[in-house]
């Protein structure tokens, strides 16, 4: 499988670490939520259900070892929302943390959007690593010496101290949105990010906290006549005035910002028409579209809904131009998945560096990859039991049916409790982080 | 560790030389120390391993029995299915609209069909009042779905029906044995009910235009005091909410059953809700 470097050489996928509690005991707020890199993939950002958010560092381990890795530890721990109650329509708001997304740096802070079901924080994360010491009136603690005890003037000068990681909120973007928020996007422009809940989206500045435009409104006069929701946005890559929203009747528009003020005409449609021998009841819901994400290069976009991947062209929009089957065995079980609620799972996708590659989660913590140019595919497990050092993933394969051969696995047997809803692949190594319920997993590729 | 308890906290301290002192806040920082993993977990042959886990939790119904059901029952089983998952939607602390929005349509779309092969009866089932019912059931704290219609008279589902003169109307228009399952326009309300109440939790304005007191005046709290009842009613459908509680000669056609004790249990947490707002 071609890696960021490219070439034809196949990948080999090695545990590197996991992080989380080991017991199988797993604490509703810890379950996490959503997982991101940053633009230069030394961070890696981490959020859950408690509202809380780690964000991990790269370190080169050891420099001096030819096997050197790159080691992922905690940098910054921080609460970014608590749980709300809205006393108007007695409900609770979750402090869940639906989506993180990195600003690109502009100077030595780093700054991230992190986001519940109605607002929307930005966070600065500042490293200090020095102190001013010797202040001419006051004590090392703060307290200010009685100014009848001076008797020299002295200038207070910055002395080293241990790294000290700091988080703060440096905006609060609240009270724009009625329903849950499910994307937050940054626009190209640096300027501006849009936030997107069931029926409408939002466009912010950075800067302004108490104005936000609202730029799709699919909101029915009668709610009764409501059919459709929006479920993902993202702007687009390079051009600021160009963003996407899917649908739950999956399917995707394309909206341009110049033409109007209000985006409810979309300037293109992407929908593929349904194929009549798969109808079943459940074709709508299994089509409904959950995680949008355009390609790095931003001539593609890839859509994810239940069973399947794929990609798009931007210029075509009757069909999608490669269709990648997640897990097809479960077609046969859609109406014990909607029983069970499974049906209704949100799966996310996500590209490697360089486009070649993408990555989308599944069942029994199985997680699979696409790759693109060599039209393979690979099914790994993140699993305690495969977690040694520098261990080998080893490939995984379901049985849909028929004689199980030894080392697969058969549908029946697969845990529908254990599901991949996040990824993350570094935005130019192959250094993947893949969320099981509490626990992050990061493999990287084979060295030598 | 680094549960709840975690208070406003925003800065780690964190040593140039890789020792974290704080640690303890840090619940993802637990590194799986697989030093010395019992080398005979990778023995084990896969087929095996997987057997003797034992913590899988096997897809319920193993393989799919529905697809082995004629379609009507499939297609029955399914809209069952909706109409439960539609009410334990609402009563949950966060009503998601994109899943009640998927649930409706596929419930529309059964219906549709069910009512293009004749299935359904047309029952003389009056003219919806929609507003009514989307206001009080804003009053309540959580707006519920008409309660699902059950084709065994035996085993009524306890559910809610969004306002109680809608359940008072349905203990007064029915007789357990009349139920065959009045679907078509009621069935046909509730999702878009459903998403009517999201609106309408969103709005204030329901408060002005309402003659709250009209509506209370026709309710007659007597009847609901268990001792003294003797009769219950099967709860079907909400029929009609506009009307009252009226006819007195239908509350004697009823019979009382256990199971419909529950109906009128309900009964009494709306009302409680009710005269409590």
């Amino acid at each position: 499988m071609a890696g960021a470097g490219g070439g034809s050489n196949d990948v080999q996928w090695c545990f590197s670490q996991v992080k989380g509690a080991i017991d199988d005991d797993v604490a509703e707020a810890d379950i996490i939520s959503t997982v991101e890199f940053n633009h230069s993939g030394e961070l890696l950002a981490t959020g859950d259900k408690g509202g809380r958010v780690v964000i991990f560092q790269q370190e080169i381990e050891n420099k001096s070892q030819p096997q050197c890795r790159s080691e992922y530890n905690v940098y910054s721990t921080f609460q970014s929302h608590e749980p709300e109650f809205d006393y108007l329509k007695s409900l609770e708001i979750e402090e869940k943390i639906n989506k993180i997304r990195w600003l690109p740096q502009k100077n030595a802070a780093q700054f991230l959007l992190s986001t519940n079901d109605k607002t929307i924080k930005l966070w600065k994360i500042s490293e200090r690593d020095k102190r001013p010491e010797g202040y001419n009136l006051k004590e090392e603690d703060g307290r200010y010496i009685d100014p009848n005890t001076v008797t020299a003037l002295r200038v207070p000068v910055f002395r080293p101290m241990d790294l000290m990681v700091e988080a703060s909120p440096r905006r609060v973007f609240a009270n724009a949105h009625t329903y849950h928020i499910n994307s937050i996007s940054i626009n190209s422009d640096h300027e501006t990010y849009l936030s997107a809940d069931d029926l409408r989206i939002n466009l912010w500045h950075q800067e302004i906290t108490d104005r936000s435009f609202n730029i799709v409104d699919i909101k029915p006069a009668n709610m009764e006549e409501l059919t459709e929701v929006i479920t993902a946005a993202e702007f687009h890559p390079h051009q600021c005035n160009t963003f996407v929203y899917s649908s739950s009747k999956g399917t995707i528009r394309l909206c341009d910002m110049r033409e109007s003020a209000l985006c409810d005409k979309y300037s293109k449609l992407f929908e593929e028409p349904e194929d009549p021998s798969n109808r079943s009841f459940f074709s709508e819901i299994i089509s409904s579209i959950s995680d949008v994400k355009f390609s790095h290069n931003g001539r593609y976009m890839m859509t994810r809904d239940y069973l399947s991947v794929k990609i798009w062209d931007l210029n075509m929009e009757n069909r999608p131009v490669e269709t990648y089957q997640v897990h097809e065995y479960l077609r046969s079980k859609l109406c014990s998945l909607y029983e069970n609620d499974c049906i209704f799972d949100k799966f996310e996708c996500c590209w490697n560096g360089n486009d070649s590659v993408v990555m989308t989660g599944s069942y029994n913590n199985f997680f699979r990859m696409f790759d693109r140019g060599q039209r393979r595919d690979m099914t790994l497990e993140a699993s305690r039991e495969s977690s040694k050092p520098r261990q080998v993933l080893k490939p995984r394969k379901v049985c849909a049916g028929g004689k199980r051969k030894k080392d697969e696995i058969s549908v029946d047997s697969l845990d529908f409790n254990k599901k991949i809803l996040h990824t993350a692949w570094h935005p130019q190594d192959n250094i993947i982080a893949v969320a099981t319920t509490n626990n992050l997993y990061i493999f990287q590729d084979k060295v030598n | 560790m680094g549960q709840r308890d975690i208070i406003s906290y925003e800065t780690s301290v964190r040593r140039k030389s890789g020792i974290r002192t704080a640690a303890k806040m840090c619940r993802l920082d637990v590194e799986s120390a697989v030093k010395g993993h019992e080398q005979h977990v990778n023995i084990i042959p896969s087929s095996r391993y997987m057997v003797g886990r034992g913590v899988k939790r096997k897809l319920s119904e193993c393989e799919d029995p529905t697809l082995d059901l004629p379609y009507p029952q499939q297609r029955q089983m399914v809209l069952d299915l909706c109409l439960n998952k539609l009410q334990s939607c609402q009563r949950r602390a966060e009503p998601s609209l994109h899943r009640s929005v998927l649930l409706a349509n596929t419930l529309r779309q059964i219906q549709r069909e069910m009512r293009q092969e004749g299935v359904l009866h047309s029952l003389e089932s009056p003219p919806p009042a929609p507003s009514l019912p989307q206001a009080l059931a804003a009053q309540r704290q959580s707006p519920e779905v008409a309660p699902t219609p059950s084709d065994r008279p035996d085993t009524p589902v306890a559910t809610f029906s969004p306002s109680p003169l809608c359940e008072d109307d349905n203990a007064v228009s029915g007789c357990i044995g009349l139920h065959k399952r009045p679907w078509s326009e009621d069935d046909g309300k509730s999702p878009d009910l459903l998403l009517g109440s999201f609106e309408i939790t969103n709005s204030t304005s329901y408060l002005t235009d309402l003659q709250l007191d009209d509506i209370f005046e026709d309710i007659d709290t007597s009847m609901y005091d268990p001792s003294d009842f003797s009769v219950l009613a099967c709860p079907s459908p909400r029929v009609n909410s506009g009307s009252s509680l009226g006819s007195d000669d239908n509350l004697k056609a009823f019979s009382s059953s256990s199971a419909l004790q529950v109906c009128l249990n309900d009964l009494d947490h709306i009302m409680e809700i009710l005269v409590r707002s």
